[in-house]
């Protein structure tokens, strides 16, 4: 009886839509200056990591309509509205990562044409704030977790090169309350992406490590770092890159971390 | 022998847990979800001091908490597993179920099971280095004879007991047992007035008077002004900068301490510090978030000046201007005399059975 009435829903809609939603796959590749880089690169600069998170992920069709990839909800990579993307190996410079990989969105979307793309790196502020020992996959990764921000690292990567490198930890800061009681932070630190020309099936989103220290004299021999902290000199640069004011955390201009290119 | 342990266990659980305290304190607050229990104490005892759960299998809890130390290390500032130095000092874990926040600067971290993340999986620095390494300790936990008989009979209504949070209950309450309320001192306001010498007695004086200011920030019964406990009401937390730095002359300290400022991003919280207890504080050499006092006499002096001048190199400034000092710290003169008694006063402050107390001892050191 309810699985007839479901299936007659599920018409009903179809017959509504017209067409049935479908699948569509986002890559992600990771580049440094426009090359392509690895953990375990021969060359002069490696990765040593890139996880993020990445929510509100829509589609924008021909007419202009933003609409909405639905993630394949997997228990592991993908909630329906969140998924954890990790473009490291755990091989070569990326000594703290994992093995596993994820280097695609999956989900499904109303049929349609689409041209352009867009997404929110970060956690929702609804789920940033829980216990990560509770919480269900992907927000489960300890080393994703940020314990004494409050919250969780919505991207940690960086890499190095033959004289130096650089790693960022994003997340909010200036949280208030107590943790897993979280009633707000100063300085939210989400980054709003809009690639306008993606073209989903066509085109892979690029994420450029290079955009970070772009202008920055990184110092020679050492690992510069950004921890989103007040204080820290290297944060101004990359979060110029994110998009983001450093002082207040909020959008300030156009992020250039992620772009998008035909596929190979 | 693992029915042995699990017996073990299990009797223990049957059997609650009560801190040996004086009469007139309250107990520690305790999370509802993680209760007290004989057996749970045990267990986290054990995983405490294990080294396996660090990353390399040389640090466990007690690397960087030694009993002997009153649980701190003697070091300046802490080194991980993987010997990364830690940009601060490790504190005593002495009495810290009576903290309403934890570690030095983190206006977010109440409770003991949110804060032992931080070791355990934090990657900057790199304390335990378990951080993506989860299953390791999930595995170890399913593979030790004592965990596997231990776990079930701990938490016997978890369908799979052999998880993380289990793990970190257990430290936490075993880090919840570590109190200490043995010292002369304590003896001494329990009603046995020879339990301070002379000099001792005239010290106390001297610290709990408005003219050496240290009771506002260290005081109470466990010497901090951020206490918490089962009847309290009303939440204290105190941060203070205490006038160590003063880099630019406008108040900045080292940008990899800034202390609560880099939690709120807001200037007026530059250099703002817990007050960390100050019992045991003979033990706990050296001194401050950095470890950058090396003795008590040094500590004295800091206060006596009112902020601490450092005429040249990289910290270069006058930390007695720091714009953001707190108004406790105005500086005093203390005679010789007087200064040999506020140190005999700090050091009756330390509990040798503390120290040597078997129950909260390395179960796996060599007998």
């Amino acid at each position: 009886m309810i699985a007839r009435a479901v299936a007659t829903g599920l018409a009903a809609l179809l017959a509504a839509c017209g067409e049935p939603p479908v699948q569509v796959q986002i890559p992600f590749i990771a580049v440094l200056d426009g090359m392509p880089m690895a953990c375990d690169a021969g060359g002069e600069a490696a990765l040593t990591d890139l996880r993020f998170y990445v929510y509100d992920v829509q589609l924008r069709d021909t007419a202009g309509a933003d609409r909405k990839l639905e993630l394949r909800a997997d228990n592991d990579w993908q909630q329906v509205n969140l998924a954890l993307l990790d473009l490291e190996t755990g091989a070569g410079r990326c000594v703290n990562g994992t093995a596993k990989l994820n280097n695609a969105l999956v989900g499904t979307v109303a049929a349609g044409d689409y041209r352009g793309l867009s997404f929110t790196l970060g956690v929702p502020f609804a789920q940033n704030h829980g216990d990560p020992l509770r919480a269900a996959p992907p927000l489960g990764d300890a080393a994703m977790h940020w314990h004494w921000r409050g919250g969780y690292k919505f991207l940690r990567a960086g890499f190095v090169t033959v004289d130096d490198g650089f790693w960022i930890h994003l997340g909010s800061t200036g949280c208030e309350g107590t943790l897993q009681d979280i009633s707000g932070c100063s300085a939210p630190n989400r980054v709003t992406v809009q690639l306008h020309d993606f073209v989903p099936g066509r085109d892979v989103v690029v994420v450029d490590l290079g955009a970070l220290v772009s202008g920055a004299e990184l110092d020679d021999a050492t690992a510069t770092d950004c921890s989103s902290g007040p204080a820290e000199e290297y944060c101004v640069t990359a979060f110029r890159a994110l998009g983001l004011d450093h002082a207040s955390g909020m959008t300030s201009g156009v992020q250039s971390l992620f772009s998008s290119r035909t596929s190979p | 022998m693992a029915v042995i342990i699990g017996t073990l266990y299990w009797l223990l659980r049957e059997r609650g847990y009560e801190w040996t305290l004086p009469e007139h304190l309250p107990r520690p607050s305790v999370p509802a979800d993680n209760p007290m229990s004989a057996a749970k104490v045990a267990l986290g005892r054990r995983l405490f001091y294990d080294t396996r759960l660090s990353v390399n299998n040389t640090n466990s809890c007690g690397s960087c908490h030694q009993q002997a130390l009153a649980f701190t290390d003697g070091r300046p500032r802490a080194v991980g597993a993987t010997g990364q130095l830690h940009p601060r000092a490790s504190m005593s874990l002495v009495n810290v179920a009576y903290l309403s926040r934890l570690t030095w600067a983190n206006p977010l971290l109440e409770h003991l099971e949110d804060q032992a993340l931080t070791p355990m999986f934090g990657d900057n620095p790199i304390e335990m280095g378990m951080g993506g390494r989860e299953h390791l300790l999930v595995d170890l936990l399913r593979s030790d004879a004592a965990y596997k008989a231990a776990l079930p009979a701990v938490f016997p209504d978890d369908e799979d007991p052999f998880s993380v949070l289990n793990a970190v209950r257990a430290i936490a309450a075993f880090v919840r047992s570590i109190v200490s309320f043995d010292s002369p001192y304590d003896r001494y306001v329990a009603g046995d007035l020879n339990a301070l010498s002379v000099s001792a007695e005239r010290g106390m004086q001297l610290f709990f008077s408005e003219r050496l200011e240290c009771f506002h920030c260290h005081g109470g019964f466990n010497f901090t002004d951020s206490t918490t406990h089962e009847n309290t009401r009303v939440d204290s937390v105190g941060f203070h900068n205490t006038g160590l730095y003063n880099l630019d002359g406008s108040g900045a300290y080292p940008t990899e301490n800034t202390g609560l400022y880099d939690m709120t991003g807001e200037r007026r919280d530059m250099g703002r510090f817990r007050a960390p207890t100050l019992r045991n504080i003979e033990l706990t050499a050296p001194y401050m978030h950095d470890g950058s006092v090396a003795t008590l006499e040094d500590v004295i002096a800091h206060y006596e000046r009112g902020g601490r001048l450092i005429s040249d190199g990289p910290y270069a400034g006058d930390g007695r201007l720091n714009p953001f000092k707190s108004e406790f710290i105005r500086g005093f003169e203390l005679s010789a005399d007087e200064r040999h008694d506020l140190l005999s006063f700090l050091h009756a402050l330390t509990d040798t059975s503390l120290v040597q107390d078997p129950a909260l001892s390395d179960p796996f050191a060599a007998p």
